[in-house]
């Protein structure tokens, strides 16, 4: 069933934005402005804001590895999302995390992690919490396609499906683990598959549609919320950058990245979706654009006025009854 | 009132006592419910309270992700893992996410987990169920180590963790089990991150965890004949660890010995060695002293796993060397 005029503008707004969100990231950590690195979602955009999109406020959030995207979207001030990215005092966790440690409880965004595979396992506590407690919320997680050779990926589906956890394990699959194709790493030709030997319902959907993503999400959504347990959903998409911004990602194919960028560029799709089924104008479109940039522009103007941490403040929150001891 | 019963029916009155205070207790591990645990320490709980014990696939992984999971979102689970060796296998959610979430979350969220599991030679089971494993979580910072020896020790300890905010590694030890001591019926606390003296004395300080306790009051009692009188303390909670208590001893006593079970090379006995170091060393009268199984792991054979372990007449033989230097 399509999705509504409102709702698919609503979407590309938010994906128009997270892309934005992105390049902006992608300039000040080649810059160094920002440090450490970072892990950039471009071209995935609507497997993130798709999903995100299909979520309560109280459903658990596990975004992943390359999940600023489906971070700034999960309901927390975006610009202390970025703050947090940027190493600043203003950060969502105060500077401590980075790159890959942006939580925020508040909309139970419960963070990704640096560990591939360790959230897929930590996501059965929230969703059991769900269970034990008797409501309806229900658990997502991001996972890549490299994630899934880790044993956790294995120990979570089974367990969450023998108890019949209310999770929804979303693998975006963008091909490459780093420069390791998923086909070479893995013996399904589509990983969806790999679900079936714990009976999990799976499918596999085109990640850069993001109508398709929002009926697959919705189908496994309902599910979970009605105790009917897991479901594996794997999205098909592609990530433009390299593994971390500055990757010149040599070990892909020219003409492959071209037709990914070229031809199946989700934002593209959904303008021209947009414009020829919903009737959108160009004009309303750049609108929506515009006010993204500012958006943004504002982001960018907050992050780079944003003060330091207190060094000191590394030793909180270490315990949480007691200080540890400095110098 | 307190009568006696084993160090393992502490523990399993422990849990109960705790799942009945606390709607938001809950177990879970390999054979913990219909079972009771593999060693019978949650015998009971499953009959009382089904939904809140829960056998799982073995996959430490899983139990203790989920446990932190849960944790996050206020319960507090007390996973097991069977046996400590097996701690290898869920290493990455103990350290780098137990360990790290109140960090993470800035103080917003917590994780109190209390992960039971036993560790320990004596049971002629060889190197992959006999394992002492403190010093394999020594260096994570936010993680705290209990290693409770008596009974009473055993009860009051494992309330305290189980209500306590951080992740909490119990360390029990499965050559304890069946020991004996006077335990209060009623549910109770002892402080965490705070040492005990069991014995004072004034010439020497033995530092001793679980079954080198035991040891270091055989020495104690021998070196008294000798004139010695030997100070025992017990850390109880080695991370954070009561530094302050051993330091007193020691700058009391002049002379340190540090007894554990596991091996020496990067174990307990050396960062409490270093610790006296940098704090009091113009105060000791001789060098410090490890008493330690020897670095290899625990072999199958009686006699080579009797050969490894470190015995009374070591710590006597400690003794009377830093009393002669």
């Amino acid at each position: 069933m399509a999705l509504s005029k409102e709702r698919l503008l609503k979407l590309y707004e938010d994906m128009f934005l997270i892309r934005r969100f992105e390049e902006e990231v992608e300039v000040y950590a080649k810059n160094g402005t920002i440090p450490g690195f970072v892990h950039l979602s471009i071209g995935q955009e609507a497997a993130q804001a798709g999903i995100i999109d299909c979520l309560r406020k109280t459903d658990y959030k596990f975004p992943d590895h390359r999940g600023h995207g489906a971070i700034a979207l999960c309901g927390t001030d975006k610009k202390r999302v970025m703050a947090e990215i940027f190493a600043k005092a203003t950060g969502i966790n105060g500077g401590r995390g980075g790159s890959m440690h942006v939580h925020d409880l508040e909309v139970r965004n419960m963070g990704f992690n640096g560990i591939q595979g360790s959230t897929v396992v930590t996501c059965l506590g929230t969703a059991f919490a769900s269970q034990y407690r008797g409501t309806d919320d229900v658990t997502v997680v991001f996972l890549g396609d490299g994630t899934l050779g880790e044993g956790t990926c294995h120990e979570s589906l089974n367990m969450a499906a023998t108890w019949k956890l209310p999770i929804i394990y979303c693998l975006l699959n963008n091909q490459y683990a780093i420069s390791t194709h998923y086909t070479e790493a893995h013996p399904q030709q589509q990983l969806s598959t790999w679900a079936k030997g714990y009976e999990v319902p799976s499918e596999t959907v085109d990640g850069n549609d993001v109508e398709a993503v929002v009926e697959a999400t919705e189908r496994a959504i309902e599910r979970a919320r009605k105790g009917e347990g897991p479901t594996f959903i794997e999205f098909m998409t592609y990530r433009w950058q390299g593994h971390f911004a500055g990757d010149p990602a040599a070990y892909r194919p020219d003409d492959e990245v071209k037709e990914w960028i070229e031809n199946r560029d989700p934002i593209k799709l959904l303008k021209e979706k947009l414009i020829s089924r919903e009737g959108c104008s160009e004009e309303e479109l750049q609108k929506i654009e515009a006010k993204a940039n500012e958006e943004i522009a504002e982001m960018v103007k907050f992050c780079l006025e944003s003060p330091d941490p207190v060094a000191e403040d590394a030793l909180k929150n270490v315990y949480a009854d007691r200080e540890v001891e400095d110098r | 009132m307190s009568r006696i019963i084993s160090y393992g029916k502490a523990i399993n009155e422990a849990l109960h006592q705790e799942m009945e205070r606390d709607d938001s207790v809950f177990i879970l591990g390999e054979d913990v419910a219909k079972m009771g645990g593999d060693f019978g320490i949650t015998q009971g709980i499953w009959h009382r309270w089904p939904h809140r014990a829960k056998d799982t696939a073995l996959s430490e992984q899983a139990i203790i992700g989920l446990a932190n999971g849960a944790a996050i979102c206020g319960l507090r689970p007390v996973p097991e893992i069977m046996f400590a060796d097996f701690i290898t296998c869920c290493y990455d959610q103990l350290v780098n996410n137990a360990a790290k979430l109140n960090f993470m979350y800035n103080g917003k969220a917590h994780c109190p987990i209390t992960v039971r599991t036993v560790q320990g030679a004596g049971i002629r089971c060889a190197y992959h169920h006999s394992q002492n494993v403190e010093a394999w979580l020594m260096n994570v910072p936010g993680l705290v180590i209990v290693m409770p020896t008596t009974p009473y020790e055993a009860k009051g300890l494992l309330i305290s963790s189980i209500r306590n905010n951080n992740p909490v590694v119990f360390l029990e030890h499965k050559l304890l089990y069946n020991t004996k001591g006077e335990v209060p019926e009623e549910p109770y606390t002892i402080d965490l991150y705070k040492a005990e003296i069991e014995r004072e004395g004034k010439d020497i300080t033995i530092v001793a965890t679980q079954t080198a306790l035991k040891l270091a009051h055989e020495a104690a009692a021998i070196m008294e004949k000798e004139g010695v009188s030997v100070e025992i303390i017990d850390p109880r909670t080695i991370m954070p660890l009561d530094k302050e208590t051993i330091i007193n001893s020691v700058a009391k006593t002049g002379r340190l010995i540090i007894a554990h079970e596991g091996p020496k090379f990067g174990g307990f006995g050396a960062e409490i060695s270093a610790i006296i170091s940098e704090h009091v060393w113009e105060y000791l009268r001789a060098p410090i002293m490890r008493v330690t199984s020897l670095d290899v792991p625990v072999a199958f054979a009686p006699v080579m796993e009797d050969y490894v372990l470190p015995k009374t007449e070591h710590v006597v033989k400690a003794c009377r060397e830093v009393m002669e230097y």
